[in-house]
This record gives C-alpha cells, structure tokens and sequence, in this order.
C-alpha cells in the first residue's frame, strides 16, 4: 500500500492540473457575447451596408462556430458525456447547429443577407443555454444507449432545422408584406427574392419534420428499455406528437396546393414558437420525465 | 486650362433641335480634323439622343465660342433651325466640371442615367482613333471616367428602377428565383406593354406569351421580342401556366374580377402570381390584392415606387458633388504641375545668361589662370541664389492648383518669362 500512495496522489494531482472547467467557464460566457457580436456586426452590414462590417462578418461568425465546437467538445470531455442530457446542454447543441447550417447556407447558396436573423436564433438560445447550463457529471445509465444517441442527435438537428425555417418564414412574410403594401425598405433590397426564401424554409420545414419524426420514432422504441418512469400520455409526449402533427399537416397541405407560400410559412413560424414554449415551459414545469439532472 | 467646351442639350433645346444636331461616328470624324487647321490642338465630340457636346483645347486663351457653335451648326447644315441661344457654353474648370456632371449621370434626363458614361467613351475613342485628341483630352476624359466610376461605386445614383416598364421586371426579380424557369402573358400590345415584354425577355423570362384584339399588333411584338401568341378569346385558358401577367387593354369593364383570380390560383401549385395592370382604366378588379400570394401593381403603384427610387437618387447628389470637386481640385493640381518645370528652367535661363553676358564682358579684367574660378565662382553663386525658390517652387505642388499657378504667373510676370511653353507639356 506504501509502494501505491504517491502515485495515486500523482494522478490526482493531475487530473486538478489538466482541469478543462476555467475553459468552459471562459467559453459559457465568451459564446454568447461572440453571438451578440455576431447579430450586431451582420445588422451593421444589413441595414446599414457598411464595408468594416461586411469585411469581417463571416470571419467572425466562422470564428465563433469554432470556438463553439471546442466548447462541446470540452464538455463532453470534462463531463464525461456529450452535452445532450439536460434541455440546457441541448440548446448549446441546438444553437451550434443552427450557426452550422447558416454558415453552409452562406457559402453555397443565393441566400444570402439572412445572417443577421439566423444569428439572433442562434445567440438566444446559446444566452439561455449560457445563462442556466450546470456542470453535470453523473449520466443516468438509462442514456448510454444507442437508441437514446438517434433519438437526442436527431431531435436536435430537427430543432435546429425548424429554427432555420422558422427564420426564412420569417423572413419571407417580412418581404411578403413589403411587396403587397407597397414598401421598398431595406428588407426589399437586401432579402433573397420571395421563392428563395420560400424554398429554403420550406426545405428546412420538411427536413425538420423527417428529423423529428425519426427521434419520435427512436424515442418510443427506446422508452420501454430505458427503465424510466414514463407515461405514454406525458405532456411532452403529446405535445410533441402534437407539433410533429402540425408539420405533417402542412407538407400535405402544401404537396395538394391547398396552402400556398404563406400559409406555410406563417405555420413554419407559429410551429417554431410552439416547439419552443414546448422545449421550455413543458420541461420545466410540466414533464414528469425528459430532465435527468 | 484653356478648355472650351459648347453643346446644346435637354436642359437648354428641345428634343426637335436636339436631334438636329446629332452626330453620328462618320460625322464626328468628318468634324473634329476641321479644329485642327484652326488652331485647336484637341478635340471632342460626342451625341446622345439628349446632348451633344464639343470639347475642345486651344494653345491660346481665346473665347472661340461662336465659331465652335457655327462648325456644329454649319456640319448639320442647322443654322436657320437652331438658334445660337440654344447652345451652352463653358470655360476652364467650368467646362472640366461639366464633363465630369455629366459622367456622373446627375446631368441626365433620367437622375444616374447609365448610359451616357459608354457614351463620352465612344466619343473619345473616335477622337483618339483619328488622332483628334491627345495628352490633355486624354487626361481630362480619363478623369471624367474616374468620376464615373466612383459615382457608380460609391453611390445608389442608378440603382433602383426609374420607369414602369424597369419597375416591373425588378418587381418580378425579387419575387421569382430564377425567371427563366417562368412565364409571363401579355396582354394588349401598349407601349408600356411592349417595353416590359422587352425587359422582361432581355431579363430571361423562360416563356413569353401575347395576345391582343388585333392579332397581328400581338404577332408583329411577338416577333420583335421573341415570344409566342394566343388567341386573344383563349388567353383564359392559359392563366393558371403564367407566373407573371401583363394587362394593358382598353375596356370597361375588368379582364379579370377577383372571383377569376380565385379560381386561376386555386388551380396553380405555385405560391406566387404577379399581376402588372398598366391599363387605363384598370384591367384588374383591385380585390384582386387581397388574395393570398397575388401580388397586383397598377400604373400608379409603379409610379410611386419610380417615385421612391428617384428620391434615393436625389439624395445621393450632395456626395457626387464632393467627389467631382475632388477630382476638379486633383486635375488642376496635376495641370498647375505641368506648367512648374518649365518655369524652374526659364527662370535658370533667364539668369544664366545675365551670368553668362557679365562673365564674358569682364572676363578679361582677370588673369587667364583665374578665368576659369570666376566661371565656376559665378555659377556656384548662381546655383546658391537660385536654389531655394527652386525647392519651394517644387514643393508648392502640394499646395492648392491655384495658388501655384499664382505663384507661377507672379514669377513669369516679374521675370518676363512669356506664358508657359505648350511644347514641353506636350513633351510629357
């Protein structure tokens, strides 16, 4: 026993040496400031077109999304797990794949112009996530499954899709009245044209739809061997199911030509706001399960 | 400078004499070689529909302003239909600020007007091509593209649609994502009507559709814009294919009522349908707006967005007067540069030979070992007194243009130097 003692004081030693928390602490508060710079430096560049701003907003906003990336991954090293167990952790994921997706949409399409909002989605829900994430150590063992894996990594892909159609609907009805009432602002000049953004969103509204159904599916599947405490009518559930519904509805409503771009689009938004009110209110003050800290 | 510049243009002449005195490229060619054997050493000239304007830059300030009005006259063989107080004139920077208005598209007709920018370019490349102009032309147009140039960068001065038939195609571009995957039916064969179908294809609309009462109106601008016609009875049955509808029809009563509408967009899976209504009175039943994803635009909601647009415009005004009173600053700089070295060297003439003159006449008061100190002593002295005024003469170049040229003229005038030698800046 005499031989063991100093190494294991050793390795104690150093695991306090190498401890990643002072990093993640300067990041959990690092990131959401960078988005808000982010907002602020792509709304100089949208309204007010000014050359320091376009020069450098996707530098930083690639900037940003690096650092977010270190930041998972140093949480997921330090915690032991990737940050998808508490809807805290999950708004950071939500929040970067959001800031994923817009970078690829602006560098590979006509869209562009749409930074500034995607951005706002974006650093809203990495201030919440900032604001109340806690440092969580223990996972339940019901989490290390596969199944649990698809279910949380494609529910947060589909809400980040929902988001950025979310945006691009929002967008599009912006534009959409500007037109109808006769309003050339700078939503007017700086916007991709009504079809892009309609066929963006509506992109996003559908593959949203697919990921969410997947990790619904994935759920259920999964439920009965999680070993949880559950209810198939849990207000999570159901709202949920219920959302998920609401997309359906509006693809087929769209596929049939019964709803054109508008409908949609304000669906595309009122969905997002619902999911959101959802992902908050139901976690937080209703739902039996889905909180595992 | 001594820059002349005459022309007759919208804002003096109407268009009935402004026509009169438009020059075609075989013209201006016959024109400028007749300014050379008067004594003007560059030339240009060029014509647009709205303004014809002769620049030209002569080896002595003279204000030759009726002979250059009668060779434009007398070329177009105008003289008994254009009065001379038609014609406009203006000298020096007046003339270089004119030019460079003019580039700019502030001058225009239509406010930020970008065509007349390739058209001063066509006019000089004429005039270099016969050799008509050369160091100062060159100098000065090149300046009045800079200007050009700018205005189209820095500012929104052509941004923008200024007419209704422009209105109407921007209008569709931020709608449609791509308008060559669209169609578009004209209805009526108008003038308004036939310059939006012509935008409308020169923008790449996918599928152009006219119809009209009088069949063969719709076929003639079928064939002048590319497109196809239908029958103007069954023009109804093709509603529900078309993206974009032009209607400019003269009738009573509406082409379409709302309830049309309805049913066309039930039919349509697009989201979105665009209506342009140039008629008078209107074509389209106004419910017709309220439709979900029907965007309906009358004469007078282009107008207003014409309106909107000219006003950005205006607003630009201030910053391109500020850039052409740069570029007018920095060109008389450069000029009043020109004219320094040639002064340095007549002033050093000037006193070398009264060096020159007194060392020969007293020469011979000093030993013949000692000639060649006084030569060498006189210079020296020379070079000592002349030395200072040549660096400040120099260095006034970062002044401004006219304080050097004041300088200038002061010491030519106390020296009795003459004017500034033409023949070393065409040396340059």
């Amino acid at each position: 026993m005499q031989q063991h003692l100093p190494k294991l004081i050793y390795i104690e030693r150093r695991s306090r040496i190498v401890s990643l928390i002072p990093y993640i602490n300067i990041l959990n508060i690092a990131l959401p400031v960078l988005y808000f710079g982010i907002v602020f430096v792509y709304g100089k560049a949208f309204f007010s077109d000014e050359a320091w701003a376009r020069g450098i907003k996707t530098k930083i906003f690639v900037f940003t999304v690096v650092l977010h990336f270190a930041y998972l991954i140093l949480r997921t090293v330090e915690f032991r797990h990737p940050p998808v167990t508490s809807i805290y952790e999950m708004l950071t994921v939500v929040s970067f794949s959001v800031a994923v997706a817009y970078l690829f949409i602006e560098f590979r399409s006509k869209a562009k112009g749409t930074g500034y909002f995607i951005a706002i989605i974006a650093f809203v829900l990495q201030l919440i996530s900032s604001l109340f994430i806690r440092d969580l150590t223990e996972v339940p063992e019901a989490l290390r499954s596969n199944l649990f894996g698809l279910h949380v990594s494609s529910a947060m892909l589909g809400y980040a899709a929902i988001a950025i159609s979310a945006v691009f609907g929002f967008l599009y009805l912006m534009l959409y009245h500007e037109i109808k009432s006769n309003r050339f602002g700078v939503v007017y000049q700086k916007l991709p044209n009504l079809e892009t953004l309609e066929r963006m969103g509506f992109t996003a509204f559908k593959m949203g739809f697919v990921l969410l159904g997947v990790a619904i599916i994935a759920g259920f599947v999964w439920l009965p061997s999680s070993g949880l405490d559950f209810s198939y009518l849990d207000p999570k559930l159901i709202g949920t199911m219920l959302i998920w519904l609401m997309y359906g509805i509006g693809i087929l409503a769209k596929r049939r030509g019964d709803w054109k771009g508008r409908k949609v689009m304000m669906l595309s938004v009122w969905g997002f706001g619902i999911t959101l009110v959802s992902m908050v209110v139901i976690n937080l003050f209703l739902s039996g399960f889905h909180k595992f800290d | 400078m001594n820059l002349v510049c005459v022309g007759i243009s919208h804002h003096t002449a109407p268009l009935e004499l402004r026509e009169r005195l438009w020059f075609s490229e075989q013209e201006i060619k016959a024109t400028l070689p007749l300014l050379n054997s008067e004594g003007f050493d560059e030339a240009v000239l060029f014509s647009t529909c709205n303004r014809t304007e002769l620049y030209v830059h002569v080896r002595q300030p003279e204000l030759r302003v009726k002979f250059l009005t009668d060779l434009l006259l007398n070329q177009k063989s105008a003289a008994d239909h254009v009065p001379h107080d038609q014609f406009f004139n203006y000298f020096a920077s007046g003339a270089t600020e004119h030019l460079f208005r003019v580039a700019s598209g502030i001058d225009s007709m239509i406010l930020g007007d970008v065509q007349i920018l390739s058209q001063i370019k066509e006019g000089f490349r004429i005039s270099q091509e016969i050799g008509a102009s050369g160091f100062f032309m060159n100098k000065i147009f090149q300046s009045a593209f800079h200007v050009g140039k700018r205005v189209r960068t820095e500012t929104v001065i052509s941004e923008g649609a200024v007419s209704v038939s422009y209105a109407a195609v921007e209008l569709a571009e931020r709608m449609f994502e791509v308008l060559g995957e669209k169609s578009a039916l004209v209805i009526g064969a108008g003038e308004t009507a036939q310059l939006t179908a012509k935008h409308l294809k020169s923008h790449g609309i996918g599928k152009l559709l006219i119809t009209n009462r009088t069949a063969e109106r719709a076929e003639l601008l079928a064939r002048e814009v590319g497109g196809s016609t239908l029958p103007f009875d069954d023009f109804g049955n093709h509603l529900a294919d078309v993206d974009i509808l032009i209607t400019s029809i003269q009738s009573d009563n509406y082409v379409l009522s709302a309830d049309d509408v309805r049913r066309i967009v039930k039919k349509r899976l697009a989201s979105t349908l665009f209506i342009i209504d140039i008629g008078v009175p209107r074509n389209i039943d106004p419910e017709t707006r309220k439709i979900d994803g029907v965007f309906v635009y009358d004469i007078d909601a282009l107008q207003g967005m014409i309106n909107e647009n000219l006003q950005k415009r205006q607003n630009e005004i201030p910053k391109i007067r500020s850039i052409i009173a740069h570029q007018v600053a920095e060109l008389y700089q450069w000029y009043s540069s020109l004219h320094v070295t040639p002064t340095i060297a007549a002033i050093r003439e000037h006193f070398e030979a009264i060096r020159a003159d007194e060392v020969e006449k007293n020469i011979n008061r000093f030993a013949p070992h000692e000639r060649e100190l006084v030569e060498i002593l006189t210079k020296r002295i020379l070079n000592k007194i002349l030395h200072r005024p040549t660096v400040n003469l120099k260095n006034g170049q970062t002044q401004t243009a006219s304080e050097g040229l004041l300088k200038i003229s002061v010491l030519r005038e106390l020296f009795d130097l003459g004017s500034p030698a033409e023949k070393e800046q065409n040396d340059d």
